[in-house]
């Protein structure tokens, strides 16, 4: 459901007025300068503070009494890449956040083009079925599968087989947003319409026309994706425990035991957070290129 | 000719839907069963006849009101006061210059999308008995301490980390709906800057507002990583559905069904806020055509 961020980022992007404007707007206003710096410099500080301090707390060597650590150190970093659980469970969720993420665009690409080239028909199903994981608690339908694979499946419960087809659904929906919209933006009916007229038969359509057009919203899609999966706990956890132990469940595991390496958690957390910032900065440079695309057609 | 025709209608009504039916049959299948399967359980008894005592024995219990009244008020705690922090933040963030802008909103964007477990470490680690603000104050001399982690206000201070960012992302549209003229035209008629925003800026933005705080709401009502991760196994801490179902797991009482009665009552606020949220929309947009 975060990720419903880029939509927004997307959305916001568009109706601009040119700096010039906002300089006079300024001008009309000046006591908001002082309430505005502070108000964002507040809510600057309450973000990168705990962000600071999970970084400190993976390098540092004893802190327990002042601001700042009494020392520095990497080796808990070396711990960590040697320590083969850490190693294990970093390898195994990003390989289900990719797996997810490709799956996703598997699935998701060919109904969005079908929608809208096809048989309009899909749309409602498919925009009701993604408006479940936006609604509906994640973890209600994490219990709601452990209840079926229970009756039907139960040798899939504590493996990747039921988890991975569990993520593409939770995470569908931000991709079918995202490749939906950009399917939008590059006209796809008249593109194949065009192809057609051509002579392109239905796979060189779809592979030499369509998709060239909508790299960029099969890219976020895909991103929003890895993002949904490589965080998620409540399925993970419901539905595979600790046989298939992923870096959430890792970082909770580790913050509920008494005797852990809170150094070694600090490094994991702060690897989560690097791969998080990446995709952020993925997805906000994909959308602008798209939006910029947009507005230089305008 | 006719069962030729038939067929011919068969293949050409699967060719209409052909593409999109691997995405329905997953989505389907791992969305919609689990849901009606909760529904099942949450109004049948063990030999599957009908019975609503799941739902009236859940309810009569002390800690299962306790878990829905705490579950709202704290939902609607954090709804709140992302919408105090957040509306006027998402007013300065939207009036930024380009490069500023997008500085900001990348931020606002990580600690959006950093909302689970890694956040239950992240406040132990600013927060907790030695975290660093935790150590700042001390250093500083004051006396008062920081929230327990599995208090309300521990837990309200947790989950406004990603859900005022998340709260001014979705509200940057709207902002973009009020018109610099018309503060301009406001001042003209020797307006006010409560004025203005009293009567123009605040009942054309109210419906977003209120859309964005209706989602933040039925949101924190559903969370479960960020308590999951602060409460664990403590006895003691502060009870919520999400956190009564994760215990279900694992407690005595998973005979009783009331799990599948928390899921359902979860569902249906989600699905209370969606229609709300459709309703409250729609009556917004008027202003953006």
């Amino acid at each position: 459901m975060a990720d419903l961020t880029s939509q927004a980022f997307a959305a916001v992007e568009a109706p601009l007025a040119p700096s010039r404007r906002l300089g006079r707007w300024r001008a009309a206003m000046p006591r908001g300068g002082l309430f505005a710096a502070l108000l964002l410099a507040a809510a600057v500080l309450y973000i990168l503070v705990p962000m600071l301090a999970v970084l400190l707390y993976s390098v540092a060597t004893r802190w327990t009494a002042n601001i700042l650590p009494d020392g520095y150190t990497l080796a808990h970093w070396a711990d960590g890449f040697a320590d083969a659980r850490f190693r294990t469970v970093l390898g195994r969720s990003l390989g289900l956040a990719v797996a997810t993420a490709v799956l996703d665009i598997l699935l998701v690409a060919p109904a969005c083009y079908w929608q809208r080239v096809r048989n309009p028909r899909i749309r409602p199903i498919l925009e009701l079925l993604a408006a479940i994981p936006f609604a509906v608690p994640i973890a209600v339908i994490a219990f709601g599968l452990l209840q079926v694979s229970g009756q039907i499946v139960p040798a899939l419960q504590g493996t990747p087989w039921l988890l991975l087809p569990a993520h593409m659904a939770v995470a569908f929906s931000f991709v079918y947003w995202s490749i939906d919209a950009s399917m939008a933006a590059a006209g796809v009916v008249g593109l194949t319409e065009a192809a057609r007229t051509c002579g392109a038969g239905l796979g060189a359509t779809i592979f030499r026309v369509i998709v060239p057009n909508v790299g960029p919203g099969l890219a976020s899609g895909a991103i929003l994706a890895f993002g949904v999966s490589f965080n998620e706990i409540a399925l993970v956890q419901i539905l595979a425990g600790d046989r298939f132990e992923t870096v959430p469940l890792y970082t909770l595991n580790l913050l509920k035991s008494t005797d852990a390496d809170f150094n070694v958690l600090a490094v994991m957390t702060a690897v989560s957070f690097a791969i998080t910032l990446l995709l952020s900065a993925g997805v906000v440079f994909l959308n602008r290129s798209v939006v910029d695309k947009r507005r230089a057609k305008a | 000719m006719p069962r030729s025709s038939l067929r011919a209608r068969l293949v050409g009504l699967l060719a209409d839907w052909s593409l999109a039916l691997p995405l329905i049959a997953v989505a389907g299948v791992m969305l919609v069963t689990p849901m009606l399967a909760m529904i099942v359980a949450s109004v049948t008894t063990d030999d599957g006849t009908f019975t609503l005592d799941n739902w009236t024995k859940t309810y009569r219990a002390l800690s299962a009101q306790r878990a829905v009244l705490n579950t709202l008020g704290l939902a609607a705690t954090v709804a709140t006061i992302a919408l105090v922090v957040g509306a006027p933040l998402s007013w300065v963030v939207s009036r930024l210059t380009r490069l500023n802008r997008a500085m900001h909103i990348g931020i606002l964007n990580v600690a959006t999308n950093f909302s689970g477990i890694g956040l239950g470490f992240a406040y132990v680690a600013t927060l907790g008995a030695f975290g660093m603000v935790t150590l700042l104050m001390r250093r500083v001399g004051l006396e008062a301490s920081p929230p327990p982690q599995a208090s309300f206000w521990g837990l309200v201070m947790a989950y406004e980390y990603s859900n005022v960012p998340l709260f001014v992302l979705l509200s940057l549209p709207a902002m973009s709906l009020l018109r610099d003229e018309w503060w301009e035209a406001a001042q003209t008629a020797a307006a006010t800057r409560l004025q203005f925003w009293r009567h123009i800026g605040w009942p054309i933005l109210r419906p977003f507002l209120l859309a964005d705080w209706l989602l933040i709401f039925t949101w924190s009502a559903g969370m479960y990583g960020v308590p999951v991760a602060l409460e664990g196994d403590r006895p003691a801490a502060f009870r919520l559905v999400t956190v009564e179902m994760y215990r279900s797991l694992f407690g005595s009482l998973f005979g009783e069904r009331r799990m599948p009665v928390f899921a359902v009552s979860l569902m249906a606020l989600a699905i209370l806020s969606l229609l709300a949220y459709r309703g409250i929309t729609r009556s917004g947009n008027r202003w953006l055509t």
